[in-house]
């Protein structure tokens, strides 16, 4: 950058090329962090049109669920089944990915191959499988320091208390993500996503295997958010992962099912909404 | 001048070198914090808030004292005072006395000159027989600021009760421990955290590591795990949860290592540790099991977990047995299979052995 007086000429000419070049790489250096950056934490594609920003808002509540867990009690045993802990991880892989932190509590019996399938780095995810009694101090602290938190809780939250950590995580700018299971959660969220027409490719009668799993998420909020999302996910996909399906919004055709269920990859359009 | 609640801990004035006290300090915040919101940390071991709103919900200053205390002193010995303006607070505190509103002056009359933490002013003063603030408020202000000049005004204000404090609220001093207290508390801001600007995020793994800890210092250090993958041909098998912060390297090798017989992906996203027993029982109601040949003694039509009602199987597929170190003691034969109930929306692992049904794992 410095040119020595030897020769004027030819240190002029250099001094203007180098110093155009130094200022780009200055600018570039001290290139201000946009806001949004800051405020939004990456969300894996198939995912981001739920979301108002294609992105998670940093501070946001979002609360997962299965249509009709709460009626389920008495129906199915062993806890959810119907899709909402590996869609609460799908929503964590993105930023994950990206360098963030995450935890999730109260779930003791997640899958950590499915985990990684899904894209969640298992270096920076913290368990906290059985929090008892003090959950929600629990989800206080990991609030504190995570960019990322799935919470299910295992008891009723209080409203006083679902409250409180809705705003610790709007104070930490971190996303809380609530698997409400049979516990449910008492506030209303910024965004509520709710699985729905749950489906499974692959297998037959004593034939094939679990390949793939084809399911609809309607994504509901508030302000920005308020008119409801539906987009159909293959999750997990064949390879563990999340997909979406080419086919987004409205209702299946029987066609679409009766061509899926033929393990071909769904290519037919949607019907128009 | 506002009315403020000064919590003072004779054991902390002074910060160690690890540490230890500012965050026995930060406990005594976090347990007032509960109740009242806006405290602010004014130097290690005394912190101060706007006493008037909480006096009012918790029922009157008294009370609001009583209930500080109670919360704080089983962390550390506390001493609790309310005054108008800091300076008055503070000396308040260390008295454990509720100042009268209004009566500052009266209230600061009685102390010498040297809590004024000036000992030049004090000792000048002493010599000329003024030994209480009481008597310094006394004396005209124009007389001393002939006398002793802008600082002695700033004294004498806070003696007369004109004034809250000695300093001003943005001085250096308050500012650095109020930043290191919330340093300490809440990591680096969020904001600052992510995506390092001059590159790394060694702040957002010190705040994660803060929050770890924490929530290990509640919960105990066994509580929070993370998990690694590992060889394996169950699901069960394919992770291991350890202890954090247990440094372990994860063993990968066998990882990506073939596993004859593994169940094809994608992987269950919930294994559960204890599996769950189930049955499963044909269209006549018959129970249905593996048999030796590795066959399924027919075909199953409804399936029960835990008890629940029975639900529809709608699809499955296996049973793959395995026959596991037949060589040793721990020879185990068992079957997998996969289940699908409720009109193909719920899949299931079961494993069958020793004639009975268990459910491994929840394709959540």
């Amino acid at each position: 950058m410095f040119v020595s007086l030897a020769d004027p000429r030819a240190g002029i000419a250099l001094t203007r090329e180098t110093s155009r070049e130094s200022l780009v790489i200055l600018a570039e250096r001290t290139r201000p962090i946009s806001s949004s950056q800051t405020r939004l934490l990456p969300v894996a594609a198939p995912l981001a049109d739920l979301f108002p920003d294609r992105s998670l808002r940093r501070g946001s509540t979002i609360v997962v669920t299965g249509t009709g867990t709460v009626g389920r009690e008495g129906t199915t045993g062993g806890g959810t089944v119907s899709g909402e802990i590996s869609l609460a991880l799908a929503l964590l892989a993105q930023a994950s990915q990206a360098g963030s932190w995450c935890a999730a509590i109260g779930l003791p019996d997640v899958g950590a191959v499915a985990s990684h399938g899904l894209g969640v780095d298992l270096v920076r995810f913290a368990l906290v499988p059985r929090p008892g009694p003090v959950w929600a101090e629990a989800a206080a602290a990991m609030i504190d320091g995570t960019d990322l938190v799935v919470l299910c809780p295992p008891f009723p939250p209080r409203p006083a208390m679902a409250r409180r950590l809705i705003a610790r995580a709007k104070e930490r700018r971190a996303v809380l993500i609530v698997v409400p299971g049979r516990a449910g959660w008492p506030e209303c969220p910024d965004m509520r996503l709710t699985i729905d027409a749950i489906h499974w490719d692959g297998i037959g009668s004593g034939e094939g295997y679990l390949r793939r799993r084809r399911m609809t998420v309607t994504a509901t909020g508030r302000r920005s958010a308020a008119r409801p999302v539906q987009q159909q996910l293959w999750l997990p996909s064949p390879t563990g992962s999340i997909e979406g399906t080419a086919s987004t919004g409205g209702i299946v055709d029987a066609e679409i099912a009766a061509a899926e269920s033929t393990a071909t990859i769904s290519t037919a359009p949607g019907r128009p909404r | 001048m506002d009315r403020l609640l000064v919590v003072r801990c004779p054991e902390l004035l002074e910060e160690d070198e690890g540490g230890a006290v500012l965050r026995l300090f930060i406990r005594v915040i976090g347990a007032v914090e509960t109740y009242c919101p806006w405290i602010t940390a004014v130097r290690p071991g005394i912190c101060s808030l706007p006493a008037r709103g909480p006096a009012r919900y918790f029922g009157g200053e008294e009370a609001l004292v009583g209930l500080i205390t109670d919360v704080t002193s089983g962390i550390t010995p506390v001493e609790v005072g309310i005054a108008d303006g800091l300076f008055a607070s503070v000396l308040a505190a260390r008295g454990g006395l509720i100042a009268p509103a209004g009566g500052t002056r009266e209230f600061l009359a009685p102390f010498p000159m040297g809590v004024l933490g000036n000992p030049e002013l004090a000792e000048l003063l002493e010599r000329l027989g003024i030994r209480t603030l009481g008597d310094f408020a006394s004396l005209p202000e124009s007389h001393v600021l002939g006398r002793f000049g802008a600082d002695g005004v700033v004294c004498h204000m806070v003696a007369s009760g004109q004034s809250g404090e000695l300093a001003e609220p943005g001085e250096l001093r308050l500012s650095t421990t109020g930043r290191r207290v919330d340093q300490l508390r809440n990591g680096v801001p969020a904001a600052a955290g992510q995506s390092g600007f001059w590159g790394g995020v060694s702040d957002t793994d010190a705040r994660a590591a803060r929050a770890l800890a924490a929530v290990q210092h509640l919960l105990g250090p066994d509580s929070v795990v993370a998990v690694r993958l590992q060889g394996g041909r169950n699901p069960g098998e394919q992770a291991r949860f350890v202890t954090w912060n247990a440094h372990e390297t994860p063993d990968t090798t066998t990882v990506h290592a073939p596993w004859p017989g593994r169940i094809p992906p994608p992987a269950p996203a919930s294994i559960h540790a204890v599996p769950l027993p189930a049955e499963l029982i044909d269209v006549a109601g018959a129970p249905v099991t593996v048999s030796g040949r590795g066959l399924l003694t027919a075909i199953p039509s409804r399936l029960s977990v835990e008890r629940c009602p029975w639900t529809t199987v709608t699809a499955w597929a296996g049973p793959w047995p395995t026959d596991e170190r037949w060589w040793s003691r721990s020879h185990r034969r068992s079957a997998r299979m996969q289940v699908v109930t409720d009109a193909n929306a719920h899949a299931r692992l079961l494993l069958a052995e020793r004639g009975r049904w268990w459910v491994e794992a929840t394709y959540e």
